[in-house]
């Protein structure tokens, strides 16, 4: 470090201008050079001369009392400010110290009485020999003990409310699982009982080839959802009928008739009029209005 | 027949012996100039007080380490009470910037005016001769070093408040205070 590197940094620290890093590059230089802690030690001693520079202000005048009782809070050894008594000879010198010391010494006897007597309020959850000061309000024994009693039956009362509104809320979350792990149970088993065929079909005649037709079913219940987009408007006394094909049967089963919307799209659910056991084909005609038992107009759509 | 005074120096080397009295007596001829101090340093008649109350404690703490041929009982005083207040800035998080700019004008060291007090001569004498000093400086470097010695700042926060750079804030500390040290010394 240069000379006027460390004279800069001594400087400002004389005036606590530093800031971290550089007060522990001074520390570092002071450690190992005797000249900067010299140089250090000496602008420190400037720079407090300057506070005879500063106009004195009278502290308020409680400002001693507040020390000591700070020194007896820390438990600082040999705490205690005297009194100010100034009392010149010997022999009366003697005389007033035994005097002020015995008046300090009551001072000070009377101070840790009061401390003590806090300090058992505060540590015993009830005095049984002494009036209780709280708040400015002297009570006697049996007031406390009745305010305490009172302080702990709410407490008690207020507990056991939250005791039983918790009960509740457990009896309800358990209730609520068993309903849920039944629910899932229902679903699981839905799932395995149910096998769901989807097919999607499409036109091989002009008119439709830019229909689309999709089919969700399921076998075991015989039902299913029929979803067609696109499809041209039939004659008004014409349907859309839809066909479920099983193969152990001759003809195909009715599903129904489907009408479509002025943008020639619908989804509907439908449901066979017989049970189908063989795995579906799904046919989609253009039947009489009101649809027939057996196919008779032309087929549209076939599928999968 | 009165007693001669006892000197500042005596009656810290006393408290520090465990003696209340001699505290007492301190306290009595340093609190209002420690007090001025704190109230400059810390803009709040609350903390300074607060303050005040800590560095008594402190002193009367470390008063058996002091060394009366190393400092003055005032200035190791005024040591001690300055890393308080800045300890506390520090903690108010006042450390860091400039609590009221009105004060930019009111920060100046004048010279001491009730010599006619007897507790105050020595250090009243004391003070004339400091004042003469801090005058002998240019006047950038009296104000700054003023300005840091009653505020307790970082250098980058009394640059930044001053509307001065960096480099000059550290420069002019560092010649004000080597000449100040120089001319208390005696020197020219």
């Amino acid at each position: 470090m240069d000379e006027e590197r460390f004279e800069e940094l001594a400087a400002m620290n004389a005036l606590g201008m530093l800031e971290n890093d550089e007060k522990r590059a001074l520390d570092g230089a002071i450690a190992r050079d005797k000249e900067v802690r010299a140089l250090t030690l000496e602008l420190e001693q400037v720079t407090a001369e300057l506070g005879y520079l500063i106009q004195p202000v009278e502290p308020p005048a409680n400002m001693k009392k507040r020390i000591r009782a700070k020194m007896r809070a820390k438990g600082v050894k040999g705490a205690g400010i005297s009194r100010g008594v100034v009392i010149g000879g010997t022999g009366w010198a003697l005389a007033a110290g035994f005097a002020v010391a015995s008046v300090w010494l009551w001072q000070e006897r009377a101070g840790m009485t009061q401390q003590l007597a806090a300090a058992s309020r505060a540590m015993a959850p009830v005095n049984t020999t002494t009036p209780v000061v709280d708040d400015g309000k002297t009570r006697t024994l049996e007031e406390e003990l009745k305010k305490r009693r009172d302080e702990f039956e709410a407490q008690k009362r207020a507990l056991a409310t939250e005791i039983e509104s918790l009960r509740k809320q457990e009896a309800d979350a358990k209730e609520q699982t068993a309903k849920l792990t039944a629910e899932v149970a229902a679903l699981k088993q839905q799932e395995q009982q149910s096998q769901l065929q989807i097919a999607t079909l499409q036109s091989k005649v002009w008119e439709y080839r830019k229909s689309e037709m999709l089919v969700v079913w399921d076998q075991k219940r015989s039902q299913g959802v029929v979803v067609l987009d696109k499809m041209p408007k039939v004659q008004s006394d014409q349907d859309y009928q839809l066909w479920v094909v099983d193969p152990s049967k001759p003809d195909p089963v009715s599903a129904g008739v489907v009408t479509v919307d002025a943008k020639g799209s619908v989804k509907a659910s439908f449901k066979t009029v017989e049970a189908v056991t063989g795995e579906a084909k799904f046919a989609l005609s253009i039947e009489k209005k009101g649809g027939v038992p057996k196919s008779e107009g032309q087929l549209l759509m076939v599928g999968p | 027949m009165s007693q001669p005074e006892l000197s500042e120096e005596d009656l810290l080397q006393r408290a520090g012996r465990g003696d209340a009295r001699a505290f007492d007596q301190l306290y009595d001829r340093m609190a209002p100039r420690l007090f001025g101090l704190l109230r400059q340093m810390l803009h709040d008649e609350r903390e300074a007080e607060d303050a005040l109350q800590d560095g008594f404690v402190l002193l009367w703490e470390r008063a058996s380490t002091f060394d009366s041929d190393r400092s003055k009982a005032f200035t190791w005083a005024v040591m001690l009470f300055r890393h308080k207040a800045i300890d506390r800035m520090r903690m108010l998080g006042r450390r860091n910037r400039l609590v009221d700019s009105a004060v930019l004008e009111q920060t100046i060291l004048e010279a001491p005016s009730h010599v006619n007090v007897d507790d105050e001569v020595q250090a009243n004498e004391r003070g004339l001769v400091v004042h003469e000093a801090l005058n002998e400086l240019p006047k950038e470097q009296r104000q700054l070093i003023e300005f840091a010695f009653l505020k307790g700042l970082t250098h980058h926060v009394i640059a930044e408040s001053l509307g001065i750079p960096l480099g000059t804030v550290k420069t002019n500390i560092r010649r004000g205070l080597l000449r100040l040290r120089d001319l208390l010394k005696g020197g020219a």
